[in-house]
């Protein structure tokens, strides 16, 4: 994965909150490499040199540095060694969270509640009312229904346990119960997915969450993927076949293009219509895709997605005679 | 002295007092920072104390008394993160939901939620499986394909979410949907809601005098109100639910008065299918399929929903909307054919 790092910013608070972290977490792991430190940060990891540079400097008054702590890199390992201030991460701030909150509340799940009193609880006391406030300016999304099965999943997943699931296949239209170790659960485009080696087919794939009908846990343990194949781990095979053409009017082109999606712009017309190709969808989704817009919108192309589109419209039109 | 040495200095002096540090030894001690006995002496440690405070670090001054001298402390029960004591399906869930956010790049306060799931590891026992699987979680919800569109609207939400906090009015220009003219206008800054895997603002807008949603995709630029940073522009209006407003359907935007609409479904619904309608529409059986029934404010937006099911839907009333629909699907079948 190709990851950016954040945009480098000179804040004494950023360093701070850095480094409040940074020393705890080196004297919990002693020679952790700046490496794993930078990635934990996302930062470079120039600025953990840089930070750790700044905590040679700091000291306890009267400011004699081995009064507060004794640190030094060794090749590209870390070791501190400190007083005991600052061996642990102060609480969370009202913005850590209520962010952490907020994402917690949108997966939902039976726990969501316990979680935010949790997360409320180790917030310093006085600032425990603008946590509230600030919760409640967030809504990072509705949670996939269901609570009661998110539950059993997530405690598949903290136990390494086998799930035995019953899942719609909406291309399909049928049920069927698979056997699932689930890996994780993952978020893309407004859904939520499961992604979990099944069984049946041997391999890892992803099961969106709101067409699991029923799910049990099993007694029995999985072994955890290795980090390769973690690494290969996507949740959507590689685009196939041919993109899918449409042309959508100057109010379905505002609306589309201001989503989150794989667009390629082919043509813009003056009064803000477009032309764009979509990788990897399916006939049934660009005809669906395109009705959203209530006409403002068509399928082009390939021919078997247009006359799927046409075929749908005839159908339709034929329920209002 | 810089300030970033300077306030963690500050925090291990006070961490490590075992009894209340006075004004006049902190002052001793940080001579060129605090000295002198002037008012910007105790203006500027105040300054400090505040962004301690914002760090998770919460200084108090606490007055004296016969057992204990007055002066300032920093209460450890009230500074090291505790253990948050959950279960491990609960902890899954916050490593879960934490990671898929953080990996959506553009998330509220998106820095400070990185560092919180730094912090997560020291907050929990034996966190082992969840902490693997929220690594693959991260990986899996990250869009490389998407990476410059979310950096460029990840800078904007961060902006935005810190006016939210600060009840700070912001300038925004906006490029419509429907007349696709770019506006400018002040918003007082409700909050912010995802729908559909995009963001919205939500606020009061000055220009429309009203409570308004905006689609973040569409906000060119953001200004914050750089006046007295500390100090709110506004107050939210009395009755305002920002999840009233996320979870509002897109018939029930107010375009007209509400008028009541049923619509038909083949075939026993889905439960995915019963969600699109959200939770205040009502359902009935009938001869093989379903007859929901929703209050639309928006006719047009309810059509479009109706239209994007299929050949499998139809609406039955009222009849103004039955004919707009085979007005629309004729003028597309002459399109296609």
């Amino acid at each position: 994965m190709t990851r950016k790092a954040a945009p480098p910013k000179a804040d004494a608070r950023d360093r701070l909150r850095r480094v409040l972290f940074l020393v705890p977490y080196a004297v919990r792991h002693p020679g952790v490499p700046v490496r794993d430190l930078a990635r934990r940060c996302g930062v470079s990891e120039k600025q953990i040199l840089e930070d750790l540079d700044f905590l040679l400097g700091v000291g306890c008054p009267p400011f004699a540095p081995d009064d507060f702590l004794d640190l030094y890199v060794e090749g590209d390992r870390v070791h501190v060694a400190l007083h005991q201030s600052f061996s642990r991460p102060p609480r969370f701030t009202e913005s850590e969270a209520a962010a952490l909150a907020a994402a917690a509340r949108a997966l939902g799940g039976e726990g969501r509640e316990r979680v935010v009193r949790a997360l409320r609880d180790a917030v310093p006391k006085d600032r425990r009312a603008i946590f509230e406030e600030l919760l409640a300016c967030i809504f990072a999304g509705s949670p996939p229904a269901k609570d009661s099965l998110l539950g059993r999943i997530e405690q598949a997943i903290a136990e390494r346990r086998a799930l035995r699931i019953r899942y719609f296949t909406a291309t399909r239209g049928e049920e069927s119960v698979r056997v699932v170790h689930p890996y994780t659960l993952a978020q893309r485009l407004g859904h939520w997915y499961l992604w979990g080696h099944d069984e049946g087919r041997g391999k890892a794939l992803p099961f969106r969450l709101d067409r699991i009908r029923e799910c049990a846990v099993d007694e029995k343990r999985f072994e955890p993927p290795t980090d390769a194949e973690l690494a290969r781990g996507r949740l959507f095979s590689e685009a196939s076949g041919p993109p899918v053409k449409l042309r959508l009017g100057p109010l379905a082109a505002a609306w589309a293009l201001a989503r989150p999606g794989q667009w390629r712009v082919l043509k813009r017309d003056r009064k803000g219509g477009a032309v764009v190709e979509v990788p990897g969808v399916s006939d049934e989704w660009a005809t669906r895709f395109a009705l959203s817009f209530g006409g403002d919108a068509e399928v082009l192309g390939p021919p078997s997605a247009r006359r799927h589109f046409g075929d749908a419209v005839r159908r339709a039109l034929a329920r209002y005679p | 002295m810089q300030k970033a040495e300077r306030l963690l200095d500050l925090a291990a002096l006070l961490l490590r007092a075992s009894e209340p540090v006075s004004w006049r030894e902190i002052q001793e001690q940080f001579p060129e920072d605090y000295g002198g006995s002037g008012e910007a002496a105790i203006r500027k440690f105040e300054r400090d104390k505040a962004e301690l405070l914002e760090l998770g670090i919460p200084v108090r001054w606490v007055g004296g008394d016969e057992d204990l001298s007055a002066g300032y402390l920093v209460d450890k029960e009230d500074f090291y993160l505790p253990d948050l004591k959950l279960a491990p399906e609960d902890l899954a869930l916050l490593y879960l939901a934490g990671s898929a956010a953080l990996a959506q790049r553009a998330f509220p306060y998106a820095r400070d939620l990185a560092h919180a799931m730094n912090k997560l590891s020291f907050a929990a026992r034996a966190p082992g499986a969840s902490e693997v699987a929220a690594v693959a979680s991260l990986q899996l919800s990250a869009d490389d394909a998407e990476e410059d569109a979310r950096a460029e609207s990840s800078a904007r939400l961060e902006a935005l979410s810190a006016a939210v906090a600060a009840k700070k009015r912001v300038h925004i220009v906006y490029l419509g949907a429907e007349r696709r003219a770019r506006t400018e206008r002040d918003v007082d800054p409700y909050g912010l809601y995802q729908r559909g895997g995009a963001w919205f603002l939500a606020g009061f807008c000055r220009l429309r005098e009203d409570i308004r949603s905006f689609h973040l995709g569409r906000i060119v630029s953001v200004e914050v109100n750089p006046a007295a940073p500390r100090t709110p522009d506004f107050t939210v209006r009395k009755g305002f639910s920002l999840a009233d407003l996320a979870t509002r359907e897109s018939w029930e935007f107010g375009v007209h008065a509400p008028v009541r609409c049923r619509v038909r479904l083949d075939g026993p619904a889905s439960p995915e299918e019963r969600d699109t309608f959200g939770p205040r529409a009502t359902w009935k059986e009938s001869d093989g399929g379903v007859v929901v029934e929703v209050e639309a404010q928006n006719q047009e937006a309810l059509l479009r929903h109706v239209l994007s099911l299929g050949d499998r839907a139809e609406i039955l009333a009222p009849r103004p909307l039955r004919e707009k629909a085979r007005k629309v699907l004729a003028a597309l079948a002459r399109r296609v054919s």
